[in-house]
Formats: structure tokens, C-alpha cells, sequence
């Protein structure tokens, strides 16, 4: 027993959302045999995938100590951005915008929150805001109506797998997860950000420059709602301006499921990716029983509690 | 119950029953014993002293008594009857109360509604001007009628918050009263005012708990000194029978008649690695500084004069302008916590729980923390390429880890003391600036850290000082400046550095 | 009369100072005047009212926020803890009437603090978490209550809540005023509201001065939901029915309220008027476009605007008193 007691301790906190939500599979299965198929395990991956994507710039985000109440409009903003854009600039220079415009709107973000000391949960909403009345001014929704062929395919493509096949968008998530962990597990910037998460203070004393990696931190997290956005108009085949407004406390929970700290300095891609993958499988048994979508909120609700019981206790000074 | 034959102060010898029995008390926190069997009586009218390092158990047995930590196991009675308090407002309703070291004060409220909160329930009606009334009655019984009830306690200096907190653990009347390291922050009129409220209190029969670690006070005040040491009761001693160099000696528990390392003399040569004319900020009132290659300098002064604000402002943490400011010979004109690593200084932050180490992150991480680059690799490549500098680190500084993957927050305070200082160690500085580097940290600990220091001083690197203990200005270092007000007042060195002279300095003497 | 006096005097003045609440004075005073001078008919009966109803929800939950965040927290479920209030309510009316109703939906709202000042303060865990949790749970029974708008709101309770008490003032303000004064007189006269103000500046400090500081928290959200709902139940009156998305859009607008009146999100200030006034400003943004003949979309960059310039004004101010003060 003891063994099992060092095994437990030795696996990384991220795993644990993946142990989870293997059980609720299986869970699945037990329910409705006919679950317990690759087809329904690559079904609700994809679909949580999506959910991951639209959470990693929130990610950044919670990581470096912050939160990001803006993902809602800034994914909206940016994907009716890229299909108008895509009229008239095509597919590749409208996407290479679309991106500067997503990491435009977090430098700002960051900038407000460090230059004029602002808390992220004020600038962000305020963020939110101004992006939703740019968005009524600006765009049309009548005429998005179609998606380029590049972006679908990237995002609603099939790949054949094991005799079945699954959305791109799946293989689109796991590349970025990996290319995201990398980058903050392993970079400068990355260390210095989880410190500055930790404690500004630590950071500042340690020669760090605080102003600048959260910045850098903000313009990434903007980038990468970006990227989402993008994803969803492939996935979804749509676009409109309320289109984000579920991912704003979505993300957070897939990002608070995951087991990182609300308050900063710990999380992970991987913890993120295995957040949503959890509230997925939720959502996948309870439209299976056929529990309706309240059910599937209320459950999410009381996972998102005991995630915090069990990682997120206020350390007493 | 016990009773004793027992000396009080006024010479008189009578049964009295005691105050206060602890029986075997202890506290853990998961595997650390921060208590371990602690059994102490207290008799009415007498002052017992609570002395010993920090991190010697004396402030957690305290906060137990006074219903701010649970105890673990043990029993404590007061006058005869067992108490086991689940909060402070359990144990004042015992007539036990607390001035707490970490003052325990709301800085948003006012003097008057902080002293208003003690003792009431939530329900009741309250007014400004009833409760300024009453707080100006308490402040004017307690001789502190300099204080406005109205000032909010945030607009309050160090010295007059913890009057406050000393005040409001007076009110109600106490039988048995805590003072943990309440003297810290106060000045010697302060001081002094102290005493006086500490012998009121036991003339009327109430007893006192003084936990401290300055021995010049205790002579004055203790009927009785209890040594704690690692968690344990290691001595008592009765008024006139000890001596502080075996308090000490006891507190440490090896011999400590060298307590500090040998400083060697220093040759003052060439250029100064920092010069500064005119240094201000907001606390900083114009600092005229120089520093040579080697010396170490210390800067002493009470609490909230400036030191702290020197420090931060000369690595770029705290915003200051100066009329000169040379580094190395570089002029400059600001300065920032990059530039300042980049040019070569290091810095040793007050809190190293809160300002110093990220506590989940490895030992190797937090060490290499200043020296990864921005658009550089981080993280686990980088310790594992910066392997033999960690290593030696670890080593000249005798650290006790299990590697440079465990993490910062399991190791004990002294090596976590030397985590923070290590990252500047063998790293090209000039210049370290050390924020109290020994406090809280155990006596070997503190050794490992004056050698090290030492070590730098000879190598040619300078180091500037800020230490709350004037021994330590006055043995290990070349020079001193004394701060007050947020000005130099005095430089000390040779014959003039004594422990005298600082203190005087640091109450407002004269300027050079 | 004379607690209006006090009120008035130095130290009243200077309180509100303290607590941050000049900005949203002056906000909204601006604000007032260039509303009257684009439609001076703002001053007719029927607009005060409407007015009035458009903007005292909000004043309600940016009220409600604000306990929270003065105790240190913030409320992320305050929109659904609204919906469900408010639907509640509507159903309780079907066929009950106000005298029962009234009290059950603000026992709802109570019930909805206590589930989540509970959690805060006996369970240590952040606020932010806690109320991200009970957004959905909240919002999940809201829904299985009622999933379309709905219930038995009758035009007497409209009049009761949304028309007129005298000519030119309007019920709902009087509402409002009326729950203001004895949310002031909690807040400031009584030692449990001295307790809030302190909890959040230092709870540490609070449980060393003897007082129970989980009770206070928890205490706090309770008073926060039933500010909530009675928020929600003045919704209800002025549309006459239950909506279970009524109380989206209050969670961002009633934190945007309370950062616009100069609460600090670290705990342990607020202004009662403050708050009222920002909501006012906020609210009544759209209002004023409309009869600006300006396209109603540009209200929510305004409101974006107007949040950021008069939060970063007093930041960058010190900001620059800072810079002179060094180089003297």
C-alpha cells in the first residue's frame, strides 16, 4: 500500500484530469456499453478540444496571477475580424492579421493593467466591453456567412485514426498544448512568468523584469484567443457576436478543473487540456442519459468546487 | 493545584496559587515540533521573560496561550481553572490577552474603531464620535494623548501602531497579560512607557509574559527568565542570577564567546564601486553614499527611518532619483531591478518566505531565478547546465537539501536564508545588498552566513548591510551609516563603532 | 433630520473622500448634466420613471457586489443568484401574494450567500472560486425552475415597485433610498458593520481582537444575496415577468459599477453612495445615447471608456505626484 501511496505522490498534479476523466469513460461505458468505443472517446475529445483551445490564452492569463474576462469578445472580435478580413486580403494575410489583432488586444490589456495598475479583472471586463460595441458597429453578421475552405479543413477536417477518423481539430489542440507547455516549462520567459505569478514581489527581487513578462504574458494570452477563435469559426462553421460568451467562464473552469491555483504560479497546458477534457466526458454522459443541460451545469458547478476543496485551500500565513 | 512559597517583587513571601500552569504543551506542524513538552507556572504580580532564538517556539507557546494557535496536545490553566481557548476572544474572556508581534491592527479603521472592536458583539450600534470618546479617555489613562483617535492606524508610524497594539491588549483589564516582542518597534521613551504600564499592571496582581529576545531589557523587567531553545525549555533563571552570556550561550546552545567572525582591516583603494549624492524617493530624503570594493558596510537606524527604502532604491525596486549616481564607474540616471543585476548587484530580500523564494518551486530553480534569459531557455535545461555552480553554492554554503528538485518551501528558515543568498554567490557581483540576512535564522546558520559574507568582503566584493541587530553592525562590519528620517545622520567606523553610538544615532543624533 | 445633518458635516464629507466615492460623484454629476442638456425631457414624470426602473436593479446588485468585495471577495454568481431570485419570485406570485413571496425570494437570496460565504469562511477557499461554482449551479436551478420568461407579476405590484410615489419621483428610487439608509446605518453605525469594513482590511487582525471573522464573512454574503434579490424583485415589478436570463448581464455590470465607484478590490473600502451613483452613470449610458441620436452600439464602448479614464485617473495622478516629488 505504501507503494501505491509514493505512486500517488509522484504523479504530476496535470495527470490527474486525465485520470478523471478515463473513470467518467468508463463510467460511460458501464451506463451504455455502446460508449466504450474509440469513435465516442475521439468524439468528446474533439469537442473538449475545442473547449482547451478557446482556454489556453486563459491559461496564461491565470498563470501569471490574473484573469481574463475579455476571452468571450476578443474571440468574437477576432473571428469576425478574420472572415471579413478574408474577402478582401485572403486566407493567409487575413489569418496573419487576425492574429496580430488578438495579440493587439491582450498587449493592451497588459498594458492598462501594469502601466496604470489596474486589476486585470476590471481591465479585462472594461476590454470586454469596448470589443462588444466595436463589434455591433462594425460588423454585419448577415454577410459572414462563409467560411474559407483552408480553415475548415485544418479545424473540421477528418484524420483517419485506427479505422475511425477524428475532426483535425483534436490533432490542432494537442500540437499547440505541446508547443505551449514547451514554451513555459522551458523558456526564460516562461519560468519568470510562473514566478511573477508566485509573487511579483520574488520576481522583482530576483532581477526579473515584472512590466515586461506580463505583457508579454497578456499579448500571448490575446494571440492565443485568437487561434481559438479561428478554430471555433472552422469547427462550428459560424460565427456571431455572442459567439464567445460561453468560453468566458468556460475557460475558467476548464483552466480551474485542471488544477491550477486561481491565484497563480502553478498550472499547466497539459492540466488545462485535461479540464476541459473532464467537463467533455461530463457533457457527453449527461446528453447520453439523457439529463438535460441544467444537469450538465450544476454537475460542472460542483466539480469546479471540489477541484478547489482539494487543491485550493487559502494557505494560513 | 500547586502552591509554592514564592518571592514577589515587593519582598513578601506568601502560598500563592499561580497564575498560569502549562503542562506539558506541544505544537506540530505536520513533521516540524515547533513545542515540545513545555510545562511553566506564572505567579500574580510577576514579570516572566520567554527568551530564545527565533524559531525557538517561544512566540508559537504565546499565540497558544492566547487563543491564536490550538495546541496540539497539554493543558493549560488559569488561576486553577483549565482553559482550552478556540479563539483570542475565547481566552480575553478568561482575562488573557495578546499585544501580538505581527500587530494584529485593521489599518483601514481608525484608532478609535480599532480600539472599539475589542470585547464587544457585532451587535450594538456604534458612532465615530462615542467610540473617539472613549478612545481618547483610554489613550489619555495611558499617558498616549499624542495620538489622534481619528487617525486611521495606516497613517500611523511603526512605533505609535505598536503603542496601539499594547494598548488594546491593556484594555479589559487583564490577569494575565502576553507581550510578544512588543517592544520591537518602539523607541526608548517608548520603552520606558512600557515598563511603566508592565509595572501598573503587576502591582495590581496581574502577570506578564514577556517574550523577547533583547537581553539589556530583561534585566530591567523579568522577575524570571525562561530560555527556550529548538522547541523546549532549556533554562530558568531567577532575577540576578544569570548573566547574558549565559542566556545566550543557552539560547544557541554552544559556546558563543565568539559569536561573530573576525573582520579583517580593510584597505580603502581605488574607485568606489557606488556612489550616490542626493538619493530620493518618497521616504528617501536625500542619501549620500559611497561604497569601496570590499567593505562592508552596515546601516542601522529603528525600524521605518529609510533603511529599507535605501536598499530597494539601489537595486531599482523602489523609485528614486539622485543628483550622481555611479556604479562601476557608470553614470546613471534610474534604475531597475534588470539593469541592476546586469551591472552587477545582488539583493537579499527582508521576507524570504515572501519576497525571497518562489516556496513550490525547486531549490535549483530558485537559485538560477536571475539568471536565465528572457528569450532564453528556462527551467530544467538551464539547471542542469548551471549544475557545478549549483553545486558549489549548495556546498560553500552548507545548505541542507535533498537536491536541487526539492522544493524551496520543506527547507528549514536558515537554509532557506541561504537559498536567497546563494544566487548572488560566484556570480560576478560588486555589489550585495543584504536586508537582515540572519534574522530567524538558527545560530549555525548565521555562522555558515558571516563567513560567506566575509568571504566576499575579501574577495573584493562590497556589501551593504541592513541588520535590526546592532551587534552585527558593530563586530562584522567596516563602517556604518545610521538612517533617520530618511537621511544619513551618521558614519561610524573604528573606534567610534559601538553599539552606543548607533543607538544614539538611530534616536536622531547629531549629523557629522 | 440631523442624521442627514451628520451626514452632510466634515467628517461625513470627509468619509466619503476616504472611501473613494469623488469619482463616481463627479461621474455621475457630469454625467446628469450632459443627460439634461441633450434631452432636458428626462425631467418629465413618465422619463424619470422609466429611467429609474432601467437603472435601480442595478444599483442593487453593484450594492450587493460591493459587500462582498468589501469583505475581500468578489461575487462571480451575483448574476445568477439575481436570475434565480428574480424567477422565484415570479412563480411565488402566481399564487401567493407580495407578503409571502417577498419574504421567501430574499430567504432564496440569503440562502445563496450562505451557500457561498459558508465556503469562503469556514472552508478558506477563494471567492472567486467558490462563486465560478455557484454560477452554474446557481444558474442550473434558476433554469430548472423556469426556462422561458414567465410567472405572475400583476400590474399592482408594478405600481407598488416601478410607478410613482409623488409626482416626479419615482417608487423605485424611493426603494432604493429607503434600503440605502439602512444599509448605511448597518455598514456605519454598527459594530457588525465596522467588523465588515475590518475583516476585509485584515481578518487576521480581526480574530486577534477577539471578534469571530468567519462569522462576519459569512454574514456578509448573506446581506449580499438578499440585496440581490430584492434587486431581482424590483426587476420583476418593472417587466412585469420572471426571466431566468434576467441576471446575466449584472455579474460584469455590477463589478464594472463597483471598480467605477473606487472600491478597492483588495477589501476593506466602499462607499454606499458611490456605488448607487456609478450604477446610475453605467445604466443610464444607453438611455442617454438613444436620445443622443447616437447609435446605441457606442454605449458599451462608452461605458468601457468611462470605466478605464476615471479608474486610471487617480492611478495615473499619484502617478505623476510621484515623479514631481522625486525630482524636488
Amino acid at each position: 500500500m505504501n507503494s501505491l501511496r509514493v505512486t500517488i505522490s509522484k504523479t504530476p498534479r496535470a495527470a490527474w484530469p486525465f485520470v478523471a476523466f478515463l473513470g467518467l469513460f468508463f463510467i460511460g461505458g458501464l451506463i451504455r456499453p455502446g460508449l466504450m468505443s474509440i469513435e465516442s472517446l475521439l468524439g468528446t475529445a474533439a469537442f473538449a478540444m475545442i473547449l482547451a483551445v478557446a482556454s489556453y490564452g486563459q491559461t496564461v492569463a491565470i498563470v501569471q496571477g490574473g484573469i481574463d474576462l475579455s476571452v468571450a469578445n476578443t474571440i468574437a472580435f477576432t473571428a469576425l475580424s478574420f472572415l471579413t478580413l478574408t474577402r478582401s486580403l485572403g486566407v493567409g494575410l487575413a489569418l496573419l492579421v487576425t492574429l496580430a489583432l488578438g495579440a493587439m488586444v491582450g498587449a493592451v490589456n497588459g498594458l492598462i493593467i501594469t502601466k496604470l495598475n489596474l486589476t486585470p479583472i476590471v481591465t479585462t471586463i472594461a476590454m470586454n466591453g469596448f470589443l462588444f460595441g466595436i463589434i455591433l458597429l462594425l460588423f454585419r453578421s448577415s454577410e459572414l456567412a462563409t467560411i474559407p475552405e483552408a480553415v475548415s479543413a485544418v479545424t473540421s477536417g477528418r484524420i483517419e485514426f485506427l479505422g475511425t477518423s477524428f475532426p483535425a481539430a483534436l490533432l490542432l489542440g494537442l500540437i499547440l498544448m505541446v508547443g505551449l507547455q514547451l514554451l513555459i516549462s522551458y523558456s526564460g520567459w516562461g519560468r519568470q512568468l510562473i514566478v511573477t505569478g508566485t509573487s511579483a514581489e520574488v520576481a522583482r527581487y530576483a532581477g526579473i523584469s515584472v512590466d515586461r513578462t506580463r505583457i508579454m504574458g497578456w499579448a500571448l494570452t490575446g494571440f492565443l484567443n485568437a487561434i481559438a477563435a479561428i478554430v471555433i469559426v472552422g469547427f462550428y462553421s459560424q460565427a456571431s457576436p455572442t459567439m464567445g460568451a460561453s468560453y468566458l467562464l468556460g475557460s475558467v473552469a476548464a483552466v480551474v478543473v485542471g488544477g491550477a491555483s486561481i491565484f497563480g504560479g502553478s498550472g499547466s497546458f497539459v492540466a488545462t487540456v485535461g479540464g476541459a477534457f473532464v467537463l467533455g466526458q461530463v457533457a457527453t454522459l449527461v446528453s447520453v442519459a439523457n439529463l438535460g443541460s441544467n444537469i450538465q451545469q450544476l454537475i460542472y458547478g460542483v466539480i469546479v468546487l471540489g477541484v478547489v476543496a482539494l487543491y485550493g485551500r487559502k494557505k494560513k500565513a | 493545584m500547586t502552591t509554592s512559597e514564592k518571592t514577589t517583587g515587593a519582598g513578601k513571601t506568601a502560598p500563592v496559587v499561580p497564575r498560569l500552569i502549562v503542562t506539558d504543551l506541544s505544537k506540530n506542524y505536520g513533521a516540524i515540533h515547533a513545542v515540545k513538552r513545555v510545562s511553566l507556572e506564572a505567579y500574580p504580580g510577576e514579570v516572566v521573560a520567554l527568551v530564545g532564538e527565533n524559531g525557538a517556539g517561544k512566540s508559537t507557546v504565546s499565540k497558544i496561550i492566547a487563543g491564536a494557535v490550538s495546541r496540539s496536545s497539554g493543558q493549560i490553566s488559569v488561576d486553577g481553572e483549565q482553559i482550552n481557548p478556540a479563539s483570542v476572544g475565547d481566552s480575553r474572556k478568561h482575562g488573557v490577552s495578546c499585544a501580538f508581534q505581527e500587530l494584529s491592527l485593521i489599518p483601514g479603521l481608525t484608532v478609535s474603531e480599532n480600539l472599539d472592536l475589542v470585547d464587544k458583539s457585532p451587535i450594538g450600534r456604534f458612532s465615530q464620535k462615542s467610540a473617539s470618546e472613549t478612545a481618547r479617555k483610554i489613550l489619555e489613562k495611558f499617558d498616549l494623548s499624542h495620538i489622534a483617535p481619528e487617525s486611521l492606524v495606516a497613517s500611523l508610524s511603526l512605533a505609535d501602531r505598536q503603542l496601539i497594539e499594547i494598548v488594546r491588549s491593556l484594555v479589559g483589564n487583564p490577569r494575565l497579560l502576553i507581550l510578544d516582542e512588543a517592544s520591537s518597534a518602539l523607541t526608548p521613551p517608548g520603552v520606558s512607557w512600557l515598563f511603566e504600564r508592565i509595572r501598573e499592571l503587576t502591582a495590581s496582581g496581574g502577570t506578564v509574559i514577556y517574550v523577547s529576545h533583547r537581553m539589556n531589557e530583561l534585566a530591567e523587567i523579568a522577575d524570571r527568565v525562561i530560555v527556550m531553545r529548538d522547541g523546549e525549555q532549556v533554562g530558568s533563571f531567577t532575577k540576578g542570577s544569570w548573566s547574558v552570556d549565559e542566556l545566550v550561550s543557552m539560547m544557541a546552545g554552544r559556546e558563543t564567546s565568539s559569536q561573530f567572525p573576525q573582520t579583517t582591516e580593510i584597505k580603502i583603494i581605488g574607485e568606489p564601486v557606488l556612489r550616490v549624492s542626493n538619493l530620493r524617493s518618497d521616504r528617501l530624503y536625500g542619501v549620500d553614499l559611497e561604497i569601496y570594493p570590499g567593505e562592508i558596510v552596515g546601516v542601522g537606524g529603528l525600524a521605518g527611518n529609510g533603511q529599507s527604502e535605501l536598499l530597494s532604491a539601489l537595486f531599482g525596486a523602489h523609485a528614486a532619483r539622485a543628483d550622481n549616481w555611479e556604479f562601476a564607474g557608470i553614470k546613471l540616471r534610474r534604475m531597475n531591478p534588470q539593469l541592476a543585476v546586469r551591472l552587477g548587484v545582488g539583493f537579499v530580500p527582508e521576507d524570504r518566505k515572501l519576497q525571497g523564494l518562489a516556496l513550490a518551486l525547486g531549490v535549483g530553480e530558485n537559485l538560477v531565478l536571475p539568471w536565465q534569459k528572457l528569450f532564453g531557455f528556462g527551467g530544467k535545461p538551464v539547471i542542469k547546465k548551471e549544475q557545478g555552480w549549483l553545486n558549489s553554492v549548495i556546498s560553500s554554503l552548507s545548505v541542507k537539501t535533498r537536491g536541487v528538485r526539492e522544493a524551496a518551501g520543506s527547507l528549514s528558515g536558515g537554509n532557506q536564508q541561504k537559498l536567497v543568498f546563494g544566487r548572488w554567490v560566484d556570480k560576478n557581483r560588486k555589489l550585495l545588498l543584504l536586508h537582515d540576512p540572519t534574522r530567524g535564522v538558527d545560530v549555525g546558520a548565521k555562522q555558515d552566513l558571516y563567513s560567506s559574507i566575509l568571504r566576499l568582503s575579501e574577495a573584493g566584493i562590497s556589501v551593504l548591510w541592513l541588520s535590526t541587530e546592532v551587534e552585527e553592525i558593530v563586530n562584522v562590519c567596516h563602517r556604518a551609516v545610521v538612517m533617520y528620517e530618511g537621511k544619513i545622520v551618521k558614519t561610524l567606523a573604528g573606534a567610534t563603532l559601538t553599539a552606543d553610538e548607533v543607538v544614539g544615532a538611530a534616536m536622531g543624533g547629531n549629523n557629522d | 433630520m440631523t442624521r442627514f445633518r451628520r451626514l452632510f458635516s466634515s467628517g461625513g464629507l470627509a468619509r466619503l473622500r476616504s472611501e473613494g466615492a469623488t469619482a463616481p460623484i463627479v461621474a455621475f454629476a457630469t454625467f446628469f448634466a450632459l443627460y439634461i442638456a441633450i434631452n432636458p425631457e428626462i425631467l418629465t414624470r413618465f422619463q424619470l420613471q422609466t429611467a429609474s426602473n432601467l437603472v435601480v436593479p442595478l444599483a442593487f446588485a453593484a450594492l450587493a457586489q460591493m459587500i462582498v468585495v468589501i469583505v475581500g471577495g468578489i461575487d462571480i454568481s451575483i448574476g445568477a443568484i439575481m436570475s434565480l431570485s428574480n424567477v422565484s419570485f415570479a412563480l411565488l406570485m402566481v399564487n401567493l401574494s407580495p407578503a409571502i413571496a417577498i419574504p421567501v425570494t430574499l430567504g432564496i437570496g440569503a440562502a445563496a450567500g450562505l451557500f457561498n460565504g459558508f465556503l469562503v469562511a469556514y472552508f478558506r477557499l477563494p471567492a472567486i472560486a467558490v462563486t465560478l461554482a455557484s454560477f452554474f449551479i446557481i444558474g442550473a436551478l434558476t433554469r430548472e425552475l423556469m426556462d422561458r420568461p414567465g410567472g405572475g407579476i400583476s400590474y399592482d405590484f408594478f405600481l407598488a415597485t416601478s410607478g410613482e410615489l409623488i409626482p416626479f419621483v419615482p417608487v423605485s428610487v424611493f426603494w432604493l433610498a429607503l434600503f440605502s439608509v439602512a444599509l448605511y446605518f448597518l455598514l456605519q453605525r454598527t459594530r457588525f458593520g465596522r467588523h465588515v469594513y475590518a475583516v476585509g482590511s485584515n481578518a487576521d487582525g480581526l480574530e486577534a481582537a477577539g471578534v469571530n471573522s468567519k462569522r462576519t464573512i459569512l454574514l456578509a454574503f448573506m446581506l449580499s444575496g438578499v440585496t440581490v434579490s430584492i434587486g431581482a424583485i424590483m426587476l420583476a415589478g418593472s417587466t412585469l415577468t420572471g426571466d431566468p436570463r434576467s441576471g446575466d448581464a449584472y455579474l460584469l455590470n455590477s463589478i464594472a459599477a463597483v471598480a467605477l465607484a473606487g472600491v478597492a478590490f483588495a477589501g476593506g473600502r466602499g462607499s454606499i453612495l458611490g456605488a448607487i451613483l456609478a450604477a446610475f452613470t453605467l445604466g443610464l449610458i444607453g438611455n442617454f445615447l438613444y436620445f443622443a441620436g447616437i447609435n446605441s452600439s457606442w454605449q458599451y464602448i462608452i461605458a468601457a471608456l468611462i470605466l478605464l479614464s476615471v479608474v486610471a485617473i487617480p492611478a495615473l495622478v499619484s502617478r505623476i505626484q510621484a515623479e514631481r516629488r522625486k525630482t524636488k
